[in-house]
């Protein structure tokens, strides 16, 4: 087959390891990180863009690296080019290999602030995508900078208080990960916001049958031209809707 | 001469020590504590929210102007009690279990405050169990749920049947939001109301809590 995969660019090295050994063709585009921080509607319009791009009749299926990502995938419609998209709420239940493993560990886990390699060297000097975040990557001084040194230093408290509310920074395996540098990178991150640390070995087999063109029912939802995708608020994640 | 629009100015600019000073200042001329919340902080707030939906105001500028209706409302607090004010509605308000954002959800109680609700914030990660208790414990009428990740709504409908399950249901109205909460979700797990905006979120509250 000719598959096109668009792919947000948290998942790129895994992504193009994966496209590497399919035995299919596949034509990878990647979107910036941080499309989920637009909003449901906008980041699905922004995809849509991409998929509406894709040339009739050159690929037997659209493949989309996403989860439902706070559900920037929901009303995404296949036009002439069948969808198929991971029945995931987000790329960390991608990384983790399932559903099933991604809601216990967080169930089991509360407080855990996640990264994988994309999550933390993609989007490093991110171009401010949406005024939705603004000011929360900011440093102090930028911040008294702008709002005066009473309100700067309140705000910058204000919007980094959440660091103190979450207690641990899991750091997602996947074995790509090139001489130990995204682990000491996370151990650091960890201890410079008091959390502590924990390596989980990640598990790339979903997103593997994504490109080899294994999409079962119960981990893919397929949209054939016409239909659209959409949130179903199950155990599914995402449903069709004609 | 005093000039009471100041105040408005102080909550709507952000200036939190010019609310207060400006509140001493209205208190001090013998202007009601509940005229100083109904007749400024409220419209105050009621602008701010305004600005913030035609996106002229963005979190920061929210949290300022949060920051100074409080400062006031810090003031004004003790003189409503003594006048026996009552508030629009109670309210308790949390975001739900497993979910540790709380920014949106902060943005929201402030609104509610500054439009004249009295406000139990139960902070992040709320047990269903907690919002029952909360809510009997200080009669309130009005409970708002707050999620950030498709992986913790549902815990809203996990709450809203634990209302059920309890008995209480009927005792409160139940409003939803967060970025990934929508109408149809809310529809579908039976909450009264759904509000995509801080600044929608108290015009809601108000209808939820006059019916």
């Amino acid at each position: 087959m000719r598959l096109k995969l668009i792919s947000c660019e948290v998942l790129y090295r895994e992504m193009c390891h994966a496209c590497a050994h399919s035995p299919h063709q596949v034509d990878l585009e990647f979107l910036p990180k941080g499309l989920h921080d637009l909003g449901g509607k906008p980041m699905a319009a922004k995809i849509q863009e991409v998929v509406d791009r894709t040339p009739e009749g050159m690929y037997q299926a659209i493949l989309l690296g996403y989860g439902l990502c706070g559900n920037g995938l929901d009303g995404l419609e296949a036009r002439h080019t069948p969808l198929v998209l991971p029945r995931a709420h987000d790329c960390i239940a991608l990384l983790m290999g399932s559903r099933e493993r991604y809601l216990a560990y967080f169930d089991g886990n509360p407080g855990t602030y996640y990264r994988s390699t994309g999550w933390l060297e993609r989007g490093k000097g991110l171009q401010q995508l949406t005024h939705n975040t603004m000011g929360f990557d900011e440093s102090l001084e930028a911040m008294i900078g702008k709002y005066g040194e009473d309100n700067g230093r309140y705000l910058y408290e204000e919007m980094n208080r959440y660091q103190a509310q979450y207690r641990k920074l899991t750091f997602i395996e996947t074995g790509l990960e090139a001489a130990g540098k995204f682990i000491d990178e996370a151990a650091a991150e960890a201890g410079e916001k008091g959390w502590s640390f924990e390596r989980v070995p990640g598990d790339l087999a979903w997103l593997v049958r994504l490109v080899e063109g294994e999409w079962t029912d119960a981990e893919f939802v397929v949209a054939a031209p016409g239909q659209c995708i959409a949130a179903s608020y199950d155990a599914t994640v995402v449903k069709v809707r004609t | 001469m005093l000039d009471l629009e100041k105040l408005n100015e102080a909550v709507i600019e952000g200036n939190w020590k010019a609310a207060a000073a400006a509140t001493h200042a209205a208190i001090a001329a013998g202007v009601p504590a509940l005229t100083i919340v109904s007749e400024h902080l409220v419209r105050a707030m009621d602008e701010v929210g305004r600005r913030f939906e035609c996106e002229e105001y963005f979190v920061p500028e929210m949290l300022l102007s949060a920051r100074a209706m409080k400062a006031s409302m810090e003031i004004v607090r003790p003189l409503l009690a003594a006048a026996g004010a009552q508030p629009v509605g109670r309210v308790v308000i949390g975001t739900v279990k497993g979910d540790l954002h709380d920014i949106g959800k902060n943005l929201v109680a402030s609104m509610l405050e500054g439009g004249g609700f009295e406000v139990i914030d139960l902070g992040a990660d709320v047990a269903p169990q907690r919002f029952i208790e909360a809510a009997a414990e200080r009669h309130a009428n009005l409970v708002a749920l707050s999620a950030l990740l498709t992986v913790t709504m549902p815990s809203m409908k996990t709450t809203i049947d634990a209302f059920q399950a309890a008995g209480l249901r009927g005792t409160v109205k139940i409003m939803v939001g967060g970025a990934p909460v929508t109408q149809q979700y809310a529809d579908s797990i039976g909450a009264d109301g759904y509000s995509d905006s801080a600044g929608n979120a108290v015009a809601l509250a108000r209808k939820l809590v006059a019916a």
